[in-house]
C-alpha cells in the first residue's frame, strides 16, 4: 500500500461552481460538465422536493421507456430513460440504501456553511470538510478562488486543536444534506450500471457493480484517502430501477484533475477486493482484459459529445439506436477459460426451460436409492468415524487455542475410501460453527489436493494467493510465505489468526530433494508462525520414506483411518438407504461383507450397492417395455443382483474374451501353457511357441496357419494383454509370456466345444 | 455414368453398407442383452437422473466399442437434444495433462460458443473445468467424457483422471466418463486412490458368435427389394447369393477366415475384399470371389520376400542358419562370408561371388527386414562388423526354399542336412 501514496496526483483546486454566468447549465452546481448529461432530462414528478434552479427544458418528451413494444423476454438495453433519467451502461449512479431514503429530503444544491443559503454566488468547497463557501461569506473574504489547496477557517482551527463553533443554521432551516454527503456518511450507495434489462413483469432492473467509500474498506480511511476517493469493487448486484437515485460521476484521478465543478464527482484509482481487502489499480486491470469494452464506450460518448450542438438531430438519433440497442446485450468478448476465478459467459449455459424429464420425473424407491447412493451425495451424518474426528478436532482445538503453535502437524493416512477428507472437512465445518457461536478463535483454513497441482512448487503459489488474495510465482510466493512464517513479518491485518493447512494426497509433494515438503513442515516449528500442517495421504510409512529431518517433523502424531470392517460398511449403507424400501437385507451385508474382506473402501462398497441397484432398474424396465409380462418384476435388490455387480467390479474380464476369441487364439494360449508346463519357465519365444502350435495342430487334424498369420494372433492377443508380447517386429525372437495363470487360460478353455482336444494339453 | 449398370450400382451399395459402422451394428444392439441398451441404459439414466457415472468399454480391437458408443450417443442427442455435451479425448494425442485440460476446455468452449484462450494455464483450465462442470450440473445438461484408448490416460501421475473424478464427487455437477480401451486390464492400471473414485461399470465387447455372423451375412449382402435397382436383378442376385450362403464350401471358407480372426471390423474388411471382387459382368457374388479374398487377405510376408530373394541371398541366410545351429549365436557379416566360403569350399558350388557382391546381397537382406542388428549400438561401426541375427524361423526358410522356383540343389540338401 506503500506505493499507493505517490502515484496520486496531488489534488487540484476546484472551485464550487466557476463563471458564475457565461454558461447558463452551469448555474446547477449538481451537473458536472461530461458531456452526456450536459441535456438533464430529470422530471420532477416523482422527486418533487428537488429543485431546479434551471427551468425545464420546453422541448421535452415525457419519460418513458425506450422499447415500447412489449417482448415476451428479459430485453437487455444499453440506454433507458427511467424516471426522468436517462440510464446507460456504464453510468455510475447514486442507489438508494433504504427504502425510505425518497421521502428524506435531499437537497440537491451545495448550501454555503454560513450564511445557508445557495444563490449563484461563487462558492468555494474547503478540501477537508468538503463544505462550500459563498466567497464573500468568508472571513477574510476571497475576491477569486485561490489556487492550490484552501482549507476553511473552521478546519484550520481544528487542526490547531482549538474548539471550533461551527455556525448553527437559522431557525427553520436545517441543514440538509447532499447525495454527495450522505454518501460519503454511508447513508446511500454508489454503483456502476453493467447491464440494464427489462424483466417480464414490465420491472427494469439492472446490474451494478458497487463502489466504497474509504470507512467501509477493511483497512479503514487512510491518511492518504482524499475526501472524494472511493473504491470500486468486485462485488456486483441486481437491483431494481427504482432504488436508483440519480447520476453521480465517478473518475479516474486525470479525469478528476480536469474536472472542477460539480459536487457529485468522485475520484477512483482503485479496485478493491471485499474478499481479501486488497487493492488493485484500475488502470492496470482496464489494461489487461477491457481495453476494447472501454475504449468503444468512450468513443461512442465522443461522438455524442461533437453532435450536441444540434439537439434535435440527437434526440432523432438517440431514439433510433435506443431501437437496435433492444437487442440482447453483446457477448464478453472474453476468454472464458483464463483469469482464475472469474470465468465469463458461463451464465450463457443456462437452460431455456428445465428439460421434461427433470420436471415430471418421478422417482421410484430404486432411484432415490441410487440417488442417496452416489458418492458425490454427502451424508447428513458420518457414521463410524467418531473417535477419530474426536481426536483430529481435539488436535485441531488444542493447536488453535495455542498461542504458540509450535511445530503442530498431524499425518493422516489410510487406505482410499476410509473418509479421510471427509472427516477432517466435516470437523472443520463443526469448528467454523463454533467459531460462528464465537466459543473458539478465528482461524483460516487451506484446503489444498496435492494432485491438483501442476506441479509440487505450484503449491506455495496456492497457499500465499489464499492467505492474501495476490497471485505471485512461486518463487516469489516462497520467499513471502518464508518471510511471514519464519521471520514473522506480517502481509495483511488478519494475520494473527492460526492457519490451518490441509494437504490432501502429501506423497504428491515429493521433489526430488524434498524440499517442497521440509519447507512446509519446518514453518509450523518456527516461533510465530502459527501454522498447523494436516497432511493426508494413503500410504502408512511415507514419513519412514522421506529424508530424517522430514520424517521427525511430520511422524510425531499420526493417525490411521482403517479400512472399515463390513459391520461399519453396513452401517454406512443403510444409514444413506433409511427410509428407502429398495434393498433386502441380506444383499447390503453381502455386499459389505465382500468389500471389507478385498478393500474395505466405503465408495466400493457404495458403487457395489448402486450398481446392484441399476442392474435391477435395468432389468425392471426391460420387464415393462415388454408388456407380456409387466408387473412381475420385483422392486427390490437381491442378493443376485449385488453379486453381479460384484463379479462385474472385482472380476477381470479375461475369461470371457478367453472363451470367445477365435480357434487359433485358443490354440495359441493352450501351447503357451503347454510350453509353461513343459519347460517351467514362464517366458518363452515366438520361435519355439511355432514349433509347439505346429506339433499341436498336426497331430490334431487342424491346419497350421503358417508362422506369420500366427504371429499376427499372438500380436493380437498381445494388444488385449492376455498375454505380454514384444513388438512384432523380432518375429521369432519375440519374447512372449503369459499376463494371467495357466490356470485361468486352462479353466477357459477346458470345455471348449469346438476344439475338444485342448483340454488333453491343459 | 456408372448409375447405369445395375451391377456397379449393387455393388457401390454394397461398400457403402460395409463402410457405414451405424448400419453395421444396428442390428446387433436390438436385443436387451446387448451392450448397446445396457450402455444407453447407463447413460441415459444419468441424464435424467442427474447423477455421474464412470463406465469403462472393454474389448479386442475392432470388436465395435466405439461404434456402439457413437450409436448411443448420436440416439441420446437426438432424445435430449439441449443436454448433452461430448467431449472426446484420445489416450495417443492428450494423455499428457496439460494438453487434456485444455483439450477439454477448447471442446466445451466451442461446444457453448465462448471464446477460448490458449494461453490458460493448468490451473485456469482446471478450475475452469470445475467451474464448467457445476454450471452444467445446475442448468441439467450431461458432460460426456470419452477417453479413447484409456490405458494411456494411466499412464504417469493420472492427474487428468484424478481431476476429473475428483471433480465428479459433487452433487452438482453431472457427468460421464466413458473410458475405450483394447487392455481387459485397463482398470488395474489406475491408482488406487484413482480407482476409488472410478465408479467401475464395465462394458465388454466380445466377437459375434457363429450365427450373429451368419446373421449379419445376410443383412449386409442381401440387396434391399424396394431400391431404384431392377426388381428383376435383385431377386436373381439375392437368389444366387442365398444359394452360396447356403453351400457348405463358402461356410468353409468363412469359418476359416473366423478362426484366425474373429472381430467384426476385421470380417467386414474381409466382405469388402470379397465384394470388390465382384464380376461386374456377370453382377453376381460368387464362391471364387470369396476364395480370392481369403488368400488375398491372409499373406504371409516373410514367405513372399524369401520368393524374390537371389540365389547368393538365400546362400546368405542358409549360412546363417547353419551358424546358429552351430550355436553361434552372435555372427556378423564376416562371419557368414566365412561360412559362405566354407559352404563353397565343402561342396563345390558352381557359383561363388566376391565379397563386395555379397555384400550388397547382405544389405538388401537387411533391407527387406529378414535379418536385423542385434542391437542399435554401434551405429557409426560399418556393416561388415555389426552382429544381426535372422529374422525368419528354420522352418519357414526351408519351406520357401522347397517353393522357390530355381532353387539349387545344393541348397536344399544343405538344408535338409542340417534338420
Amino acid at each position: 500500500m506503500a506505493d499507493k501514496r505517490d502515484l496520486q496526483t496531488p489534488p487540484k483546486k476546484r472551485s464550487k461552481s466557476s463563471r458564475p454566468s457565461s454558461d447558463p447549465k452551469s448555474s446547477s452546481p449538481s451537473l458536472p460538465p461530461t458531456p452526456l448529461s450536459a441535456t438533464p432530462r430529470r422530471s420532477t414528478r416523482r422527486r418533487a422536493s428537488l429543485h431546479f434552479p434551471t427551468p425545464p427544458p420546453k422541448k421535452r418528451k415525457t419519460p418513458k421507456s425506450t422499447a415500447e413494444k412489449k417482448q415476451k423476454q428479459q430485453v437487455f438495453y444499453k440506454k433507458v430513460v427511467y424516471d426522468g433519467g436517462e440510464f446507460e451502461v456504464g453510468d455510475d449512479v447514486y442507489v438508494k440504501r433504504r427504502e425510505d431514503e425518497d421521502e428524506v429530503e435531499v437537497q440537491v444544491e451545495e448550501q454555503c456553511r454560513v450564511c445557508f443559503k445557495s444563490g449563484k454566488a461563487v462558492m468555494i468547497e474547503c478540501d477537508d470538510c468538503l463544505c462550500g463557501f459563498h466567497l464573500k461569506c468568508l472571513k477574510p473574504p476571497l475576491k477569486e478562488v485561490p489556487p492550490g489547496d484552501w482549507v476553511c477557517g473552521f478546519c484550520e482551527a481544528r487542526r490547531l486543536g482549538k474548539e471550533v463553533q461551527l455556525p448553527t443554521p437559522p431557525k427553520g432551516k436545517k441543514l440538509v444534506r447532499t447525495f454527495r454527503e450522505k454518501l460519503l456518511s454511508s447513508d446511500l450507495w454508489a454503483a456502476r450500471i453493467e447491464s440494464i434489462w427489462k424483466e417480464l413483469d414490465g420491472t427494469y432492473w439492472c446490474r451494478v457493480r458497487w463502489y466504497v467509500i474509504p470507512e467501509e474498506t477493511e483497512a479503514g480511511r487512510q491518511p492518504h484517502n482524499l475526501r472524494r476517493e472511493i473504491y470500486r469493487t468486485n462485488d456486483s448486484a441486481n437491483i431494481e430501477m427504482e432504488s436508483i437515485l440519480q447520476h453521480c460521476f465517478v473518475m479516474n484521478p486525470r479525469e478528476y484533475a480536469k474536472a472542477n465543478e460539480g459536487d457529485d464527482v468522485f475520484l477512483c484509482e482503485y479496485e478493491y477486493d471485499i474478499h481479501w481487502y486488497s487493492f488493485k489499480r484500475l488502470a492496470e486491470i482496464d489494461g489487461d482484459k477491457e481495453d476494447d469494452d472501454a475504449e468503444s464506450d468512450e468513443d461512442w460518448k465522443r461522438d455524442k459529445d461533437s453532435d450536441s450542438d444540434t439537439e434535435e438531430e440527437v434526440e432523432f438519433e438517440e431514439e433510433s439506436t435506443k431501437n437496435i440497442l433492444a437487442k440482447p446485450s453483446r457477448a464478453h468478448e472474453l476468454a472464458a477459460n483464463s483469469h482464475k476465478g472469474r470465468f465469463y459467459g458461463l451464465q450463457k449455459i443456462g437452460m431455456k426451460q428445465i428439460p421434461k424429464h427433470v420436471r415430471c420425473h418421478k422417482q421410484t424407491a430404486l432411484e432415490r436409492a441410487k440417488s442417496t447412493l452416489l458418492l458425490a451425495s454427502l451424508p447428513k451424518s458420518l457414521p463410524c468415524r467418531d473417535k477419530e474426528m474426536l481426536e483430529i478436532s481435539a488436535f485441531i482445538k488444542g493447536a488453535i487455542s495455542d498461542d504458540k503453535c509450535l511445530g503442530r502437524c498431524l499425518y493422516i493416512h489410510g487406505v482410499p475410501g476410509t473418509g479421510k477428507t471427509m472427516s477432517v472437512l466435516a470437523v472443520m465445518r463443526n469448528l467454523r460453527s463454533e467459531v460462528d457461536a464465537g466459543s473458539i478463535r478465528p482461524y483460516c483454513f487451506i484446503e489444498i489436493n496435492g494432485l491438483k497441482l501442476a506441479s509440487p512448487e505450484n503449491i506455495y503459489r496456492v497457499i500465499y494467493e489464499a492467505l492474501s488474495g495476490h497471485r505471485v510465482g512461486w518463487k516469489k510466493a516462497l520467499h513471502l510465505l518464508n518471510e511471514r512464517f519464519s521471520n514473522g513479518k506480517k502481509f495483511g491485518k488478519d494475520d494473527d489468526k492460526p492457519c490451518i493447512l490441509l494437504i490432501d494426497e502429501l506423497d504428491l509433494l515429493v521433489t526430488r530433494n524434498q524440499s517442497v515438503l521440509y519447507n512446509i513442515l519446518d514453518w509450523p516449528t518456527k516461533p510465530n508462525s502459527k501454522l498447523v500442517v494436516i497432511g493426508i495421504a494413503n500410504t502408512m510409512d511415507l514419513p519412514e520414506k522421506l529424508l530424517p529431518r522430514i520424517s521427525s517433523r511430520m511422524g510425531i502424531q499420526r493417525l490411521c483411518f482403517g479400512p472399515y470392517n463390513y459391520r461399519q460398511l453396513q452401517e454406512i449403507i443403510s444409514s444413506r438407504l433409511r427410509g428407502i424400501d429398495a434393498f433386502e437385507k441380506q444383499a447390503i451385508e453381502f455386499a459389505s461383507r465382500k468389500v471389507a474382506a478385498i478393500s474395505g473402501d466405503a465408495r466400493r462398497a457404495l458403487e457395489i450397492c448402486r450398481r446392484a441397484a441399476e442392474i435391477t432398474d435395468y432389468r425392471i424396465k426391460k420387464l415393462i417395455s415388454t408388456p407380456k409380462n409387466a408387473s412381475e418384476g420385483k422392486a427390490l435388490v437381491g442378493m443376485a443382483e449385488v453379486e453381479a455387480a460384484i463379479q462385474e467390479m472385482f472380476q477381470a474380464p479375461h475369461i470371457q474374451v478367453m472363451k470367445t476369441c477365435s480357434k487359433l487364439s485358443k490354440i495359441y494360449l493352450t501351447a503357451m501353457v503347454y510350453e509353461l508346463y513343459k519347460t517351467g519357465m514362464g517366458e518363452t519365444t515366438f520361435e519355439k511357441l511355432a514349433m509347439t502350435v505346429y506339433n499341436l495342430c498336426t497331430s490334431n487334424g487342424e491346419a497350421f496357419p503358417g508362422h506369420d498369420m500366427l504371429l499376427k494372433v499372438g500380436c493380437k492377443l498381445g494388444e488385449c494383454r492376455i498375454i505380454l508380447c514384444e513388438s512384432g517386429a523380432k518375429h521369432r525372437l519375440q519374447k512372449l509370456q503369459l499376463n494371467f495363470p495357466s490356470d485361468d487360460v486352462a479353466f477357459a478353455l477346458k470345455e471348449s466345444k469346438e476344439l475338444p482336444w485342448l483340454a488333453k494339453y491343459l | 455414368m456408372g448409375g447405369e449398370n445395375p451391377a456397379e450400382k449393387a455393388l457401390i451399395l454394397l461398400r457403402t453398407r460395409l463402410c457405414d459402422p451405424n448400419f453395421i451394428f444396428r442390428p446387433l444392439c436390438e436385443s436387451s442383452d446387448s451392450n448397446y441398451s445396457k450402455l444407453k441404459f447407463l447413460v441415459s439414466s444419468s441424464v435424467t437422473e442427474g447423477c455421474n457415472n464412470s463406465i469403462l468399454l472393454l474389448g479386442p480391437r475392432g470388436s465395435g466399442k466405439i461404434a456402439v458408443l457413437d450409436l448411443v450417443i448420436g440416439d441420446l442427442l437426438q432424445e435430449y437434444p439441449d443436454s448433452i455435451t461430448v467431449i472426446r479425448l484420445s489416450g495417443l494425442l492428450h494423455s499428457d495433462e496439460n494438453c487434456a485440460l485444455k483439450e477439454i476446455s477448447r471442446q466445451l468452449c466451442t461446444e457453448h460458443q465462448l471464446l477460448f484462450s490458449k494461453m490458460a494455464s493448468f490451473d485456469e483450465n482446471s478450475q475452469f473445468l470445475v467451474a464448467m462442470l457445476r454450471e452444467c450440473g445446475l442448468a441439467h445438461k450431461t458432460i460426456i467424457f470419452v477417453l479413447d484408448e484409456f490405458d494411456l490416460f494411466a499412464l504417469g501421475k493420472q492427474r487428468l483422471l484424478y481431476n476429473l473424478l475428483d471433480a465428479l464427487q459433487s452433487v452438482t455437477s453431472q457427468a460421464v466418463v466413458i473410458g475405450v480401451s483394447c487392455r481387459l486390464d485397463a482398470d488395474q492400471l489406475l491408482e488406487k486412490r484413482v480407482i476409488s473414485r472410478f465408479s467401475n461399470r464395465k462394458l465388454l465387447f466380445l466377437p459375434p458368435s457363429k450365427e450373429d455372423i451368419q446373421r449379419l451375412l445376410e443383412y449386409i449382402l442381401l440387396l434391399p427389394t424396394d431400391s431404384s435397382l431392377p426388381t428383376d436383378y435383385v431377386v436373381e442376385f439375392n437368389a444366387k447369393l442365398q444359394n452360396i450362403l447356403a453351400d457348405e464350401k463358402f461356410k468353409e471358407i468363412i469359418n476359416t477366415y473366423l478362426n484366425f480372426d474373429s472381430t467384426v471390423k476385421d470380417f467386414l474388411r474381409y466382405l469388402f475384399r470379397a465384394v470388390s471382387n465382384m464380376d461386374l459382368q456377370s453382377g453376381m457374388l460368387s464362391l471364387e470371389n470369396f476364395k480370392t479374398a481369403l488368400s488375398n487377405i491372409q499373406r504371409h510376408p516373410k514367405m513372399e520376400s524369401i520368393k524374390d530373394c537371389s540365389i547368393l541371398e538365400l546362400y546368405l541366410l542358409v549360412c546363417m542358419k547353419r551358424l546358429e545351429v552351430k550355436e553361434q549365436n552372435s555372427y556378423n557379416f564376416t562371419a557368414v562370408m566365412k561360412e559362405y566360403k566354407c559352404v563353397h569350399d565343402s561342396f563345390q558350388t558352381s557359383d561363388y561371388y566376391a565379397k563386395n557382391v555379397c555384400l550388397r546381397a547382405f544389405e538388401h537382406l537387411l533391407q527387406r527386414g529378414l535379418i536385423e542388428f542385434m542391437d542399435n549400438r554401434g551405429q557409426n561401426q560399418s556393416v561388415e562388423y555389426r552382429p544381426v541375427k535372422l529374422l525368419i524361423s528354420f522352418q519357414q526358410l526351408h519351406q520357401g526354399l522347397k517353393s522357390y522356383r530355381s532353387c539349387p540343389a545344393i541348397l536344399q540338401k544343405i538344408m535338409d542336412r542340417e534338420k
